[in-house]
């Protein structure tokens, strides 16, 4: 086998080839170093490459297997962290350069967690600096670049995230999801992104934007791969005072392929928004592919949709601010503008506003959940465009201009603020060329329904099959 | 405080001044129009119906965990 074809391996493909011992780890790095080193000119996806080290542990992973200590599924699988996960030795920016030298002393728990299951870290990559905006801007380390098309944005926050595992760089790599920066460059670079429920997977060692809508989750190339991602990462932290108790079921027993009886509904309010003519196509054709396959798909309402920016907007940005306020004081002025105008306007929200955000989020919450009593899953597009040019302040949705940040952020912030588990699926693409998402969302500890409805609409379409033109 | 002018220039300045930024620096006058749009926009929380309900504590321990 070729390197480019292990490159696009799924994690789930390499680990049974690892398993019987078809494939070495050292095979498997080799060839991811050699794509990186080939397309990252190109792409921008890493800010710290760490080729010595992974090489070190693909040896290690290669002799622990020789000798019967398989691990599991992760064992000597390439995975690539956000840069604001924190590993202990090796650098962690923020995405800044005022963070440029700054090396933690141990690692974050999603980190050793990957360890403890013999992923190998290949490096840290580029996002939109401290997490704060959907479109994979970064003027101290470069823009991140679409594999499907390099003069397009990735998408952000987790720009790097997204291009690195679009692009064939790594198999798994890892985002944080404030208000969709997880699912918004899934959908834009053409990969599946899950943002679990608030507090499943541990926030402790990442730098935080937002403490009660920062969510981290997987990004991969297939439905089996969050699965199998979440296995090794879910789970109660004592280190994070969110984190959640519940039980952590095996997420690969969502993968049936059976969706026959599940009830999704589609809110009308999603097809309302400014949305592109091709998104909303695709997304409707997706519908009817779920219905094919036995799901029960009826419309419903959304009214607190229309608000959504309004209540995740006020607690993001008064968040931010509390935990850069400092930052922003001593060091504005090397901040990159655009982040720092937006970090500073949180100093002037007020405690009564961060609070009525708050009640509204209750309320939001409420509606959400009588919504999802109805119905198992919620249904609609992850973004209503496909990726616009990088630096663009506006993008064009359907008949209507808008602001690119309020555009992207439009069908994601929903479920940061209810905390319940949204997915992003591949489900077409645009006449240009360029990857569309379908978002489906369920109730808090729902993951297992959300996977297996986007497994198998998964395996009945062949996107994943398609691979960037770079 | 609705309206199109959510926050005078003086308050302003003297919350930027107790938030420690340079009140002299001329990048706040590019900043105050950008809070002033911003705290307009957030006056859309006032279409909420909230009643009594108590504001979201997403920190909150699940009742298992108590």
């Amino acid at each position: 086998m070729d390197g480019l074809e292990l490159c696009y391996l799924s994690a789930g493909e390499l680990s049974r080839l690892i398993k019987n011992q078809d494939v070495s780890p050292v095979e498997i790095i080799d060839a991811h170093l050699a794509r990186i080193g080939e397309t990252d000119t190109t792409l921008n996806s890493f800010i710290t490459l760490l080729p010595e080290q992974a090489k070190a542990a693909a040896r290690r992973a290669e002799s622990e297997i020789q000798a019967g200590d398989y691990r599991g599924p992760l064992h000597g699988v390439p995975v690539g962290l956000k840069d604001l996960f924190n590993t202990g030795g090796v650098r962690t920016t923020s995405g800044s350069r005022i963070f440029d030298t700054f090396i933690p002393d141990h690692d974050c728990t999603v980190a050793a967690r990957f360890q403890q299951a013999g992923a190998i870290l290949l490096g840290k990559l580029n996002m939109h600096p401290f997490a704060y905006g959907p479109t994979g801007e970064n003027a101290d380390y470069g823009h991140m670049h679409n594999p499907w098309n390099p003069e397009l944005i990735t998408g952000g926050s987790s720009g790097g995230s997204g291009s690195a595992t679009a692009g064939g760089q790594c198999t798994i790599t890892m985002g944080s999801d404030t208000g969709g920066s997880v699912r918004i460059p899934a959908a834009l670079c053409g990969i599946v992104g899950l943002k679990p429920t608030y507090g499943l997977v541990s926030r402790h060692g990442l730098t935080p934007l937002s403490w009660s809508l920062d969510h981290p989750g997987p990004m991969v190339r297939t439905v089996e791969d969050a699965a199998l991602v979440m296995n090794a990462i879910a789970g109660h932290d004592p280190n994070d005072v969110a984190s959640s108790r519940e039980a952590i079921p095996d997420y690969t027993t969502a993968l049936t392929g059976d969706v026959r009886g599940l009830k999704i509904g589609v809110p009308r309010e999603f097809f309302e928004a400014p949305l592109d003519p091709e998104v909303a196509a695709a997304v409707q054709q997706a519908i009817g592919q779920l219905e094919d396959l036995g799901a029960i798909v009826t419309e419903v309402s959304f009214p607190l949709f229309q608000h959504a920016q309004a209540i995740s907007g006020t607690i993001l940005m008064a968040e931010a601010a509390a935990y850069h306020r400092d930052l922003l004081a001593k060091e504005g002025d090397k901040l990159y503008p655009p982040v720092r105008i937006r970090l500073e306007a949180g100093l002037f929200i007020t405690a009564i506003d961060y609070l009525k955000a708050q009640q509204a989020r209750s309320v939001f919450n409420h509606e959400t959940l009588q919504l999802l009593t109805d119905v198992d899953l919620l249904l609609g597009p992850t973004e209503p465009v496909t990726a616009p040019p990088i630096l663009a302040e506006l993008v064009q949705a359907g008949e209507q201009t808008i602001g690119t940040t309020a555009a992207l952020t439009q069908y994601t912030r929903p479920y940061n603020i209810t905390g319940g588990p949204a997915i992003s699926v591949p489900c077409g693409f645009s006449e240009s060329g360029m990857p569309i998402g379908l978002q489906l969302a369920g109730k808090p500890f729902d993951e297992l329904i959300v996977l297996r409805a986007a497994h198998a609409y998964e395996q009945a379409t062949n996107w994943r099959t398609r691979r960037p033109p770079i | 405080m609705p309206g199109d002018n959510p926050i005078r220039r003086d308050a302003f300045l003297y919350l930027a001044a107790q938030a420690g930024l340079d009140t002299n620096s001329p990048h706040l006058d590019e900043l105050f129009p950008y809070v002033q749009s911003i705290l307009s926009s957030i006056r859309s929380l006032d279409d909420i119906e909230v009643g009594i309900s108590d504001p979201d504590m997403a920190f909150n321990p699940s009742p298992e965990d108590k």
